[in-house]
């Protein structure tokens, strides 16, 4: 059997706006990965450790909320201190231009913000995730 | 293997990298599981099944906590089903299991069918095993939502808990056979909605005794957290009964039969995919095809030549 791709989606912080990451969700499941989807209201560590359990190639961040830059890096922070910093984060949502650098440079592989076509996050999974 | 070693010392991190290698059927994955199976068989493996959006999740959600506040480490396989069209799946039964968070006592692993029938993955058990030499003392395994028939899972738990829900068919649906023959313990959820009475007293009139075990009725309300209690200790009271009569070792049969039965099922799937015995297989297919032999004596001929993969 052929090595699956699997994805935790999930959303840190308390914005409730799930739409984007469900989108995403459904584009990773047709391109016929497996996305582990945790739900609203997650905190970094709640999320490093649904993703060590599930054993998942990548994690995908959203936020819609302005509270990224708290939120993101300690994901990867986290991460790291468990063992897991192999395990790739990605993120999207609401990012201002000036931000991603800087998430880039705390560890975040990628950033889509809104308007990035489907098939990009698609692919930028497929080819980053072993 | 150290893979394995790091399991048996309670590595989280282990577990989930060795139950994906097996769902991936990896090279090392027979080695291991053979290498962690003398120290499984600790752990009750509690069975959930019922149709979709009945509250397994939901109710398990809260036993994981009910069972905390006992002191029971608990583990959770959730499986949903893979698309069978594009080979993916959103695993979403987790989102209703969050509460635990990072509770280090709690290990839940989501889990997709990826073509496998019957409610459960092929890994199912597996991973189930996994968990069990993690340290894990108390294992729920939940099927994608079943229908009428699909009860695998009563062979492979030593308890089955069925769930139902108020005003989701009449007398006559509980008299219907298959999933309704399978629970050690059935469970009327979502009494919030009302006419679970009619509904628990539909169930409770089919019930039998079977072996010195009647199957309770529970009634329960995930969202308001009632009836938990119970449930987690009619789930308790069916370990002892198991325990203390020979049922354990008579579940254990069963499961171990099916799972050797299942072993020798996928060898020979595999002994015919390699590329010499693939030919020949696809040889004897052609001769069914044009009527030179029929399929009962063509297995027989070649399960008596076959060649294992080594």
């Amino acid at each position: 059997m052929a090595k699956k791709i699997r994805v935790l989606m999930a959303k840190p912080g308390l914005d409730g706006h799930d739409r984007g990451a469900k989108v995403v969700a459904r584009a990773l499941r047709d391109a016929g990965m497996e996305v582990i989807y945790t739900g609203l209201r997650q905190s970094p560590e709640d999320i490093v450790e649904a993703a060590i359990q599930e054993d998942v190639d990548a994690i995908g961040l959203s936020s819609l909320s302005g509270a990224h830059m708290a939120l993101f890096p300690e994901v990867v922070k986290v991460l790291k201190k468990r063992g897991a910093g192999d395990i790739l984060v990605v993120a999207g949502g609401i990012i201002p231009d000036d931000d991603i650098p800087k998430l880039k440079k705390a560890g975040i592989k990628a950033v889509f913000g809104p308007g990035t076509p489907l098939a990009d996050i698609v692919a930028f999974f497929r080819s980053s995730a072993k | 293997m150290k893979i394995v070693e790091q399991v048996l010392k309670g590595d989280k991190r282990a577990a989930g990298k060795l139950i994906s290698m097996i769902e991936d059927d990896d090279a090392g994955a027979t080695e291991a599981l053979a290498a962690i199976y003398p120290h499984t068989g600790k752990a009750h493996v509690v069975g959930f099944t019922g149709p979709p959006g009945v509250g397994k999740s939901s109710l398990i959600n809260r036993l994981i906590r009910e069972f905390r506040v006992r002191d029971r480490k608990v583990g959770v396989v959730a499986v949903d089903p893979t698309s069978p069209f594009t080979g993916g799946a959103v695993l979403g039964d987790r989102i209703r299991m969050s509460d635990t968070g990072t509770d280090p006592g709690v290990f839940i692993r989501s889990m997709a069918t990826r073509g496998h029938s019957g409610g459960l993955a092929l890994a199912t058990f597996d991973a189930v095993k996994v968990l069990d030499a993690l340290g894990i003392d108390l294992i729920f395994v939940e099927t994608v939502g079943a229908g009428q028939s699909e009860i695998d899972i009563a062979s492979r738990a030593h308890t089955t808990v069925v769930v139902q829900m108020p005003q989701s068919g009449d007398a006559v649906q509980a008299l219907k056979a298959g999933i309704l023959e399978i629970g050690d313990i059935y469970v009327v959820n979502k009494t919030d909605l009302g006419g679970a009475d009619s509904m628990a007293s539909n169930l409770d009139f089919m019930l039998e005794e079977r072996q010195g075990w009647r199957p309770p009725v529970v009634q329960t309300s995930a969202l308001e957290g009632k009836g938990i209690k119970e449930l987690a200790d009619a789930i308790n009271k069916h370990y002892r009964y198991l325990k203390g009569g020979g049922g354990w070792r008579r579940r254990e049969s069963d499961r171990a039969r099916k799972e050797l039965y299942e072993s020798m099922k996928r060898l020979l799937a595999e002994a015919y995919s390699d590329e010499t015995e693939g030919v020949a297989f696809e040889e004897v297919v052609g001769a069914i095809v044009v009527r030179k032999t029929d399929p009962r004596s063509a297995a027989k001929t070649l399960l008596r030549d076959l060649k294992l993969p080594k």
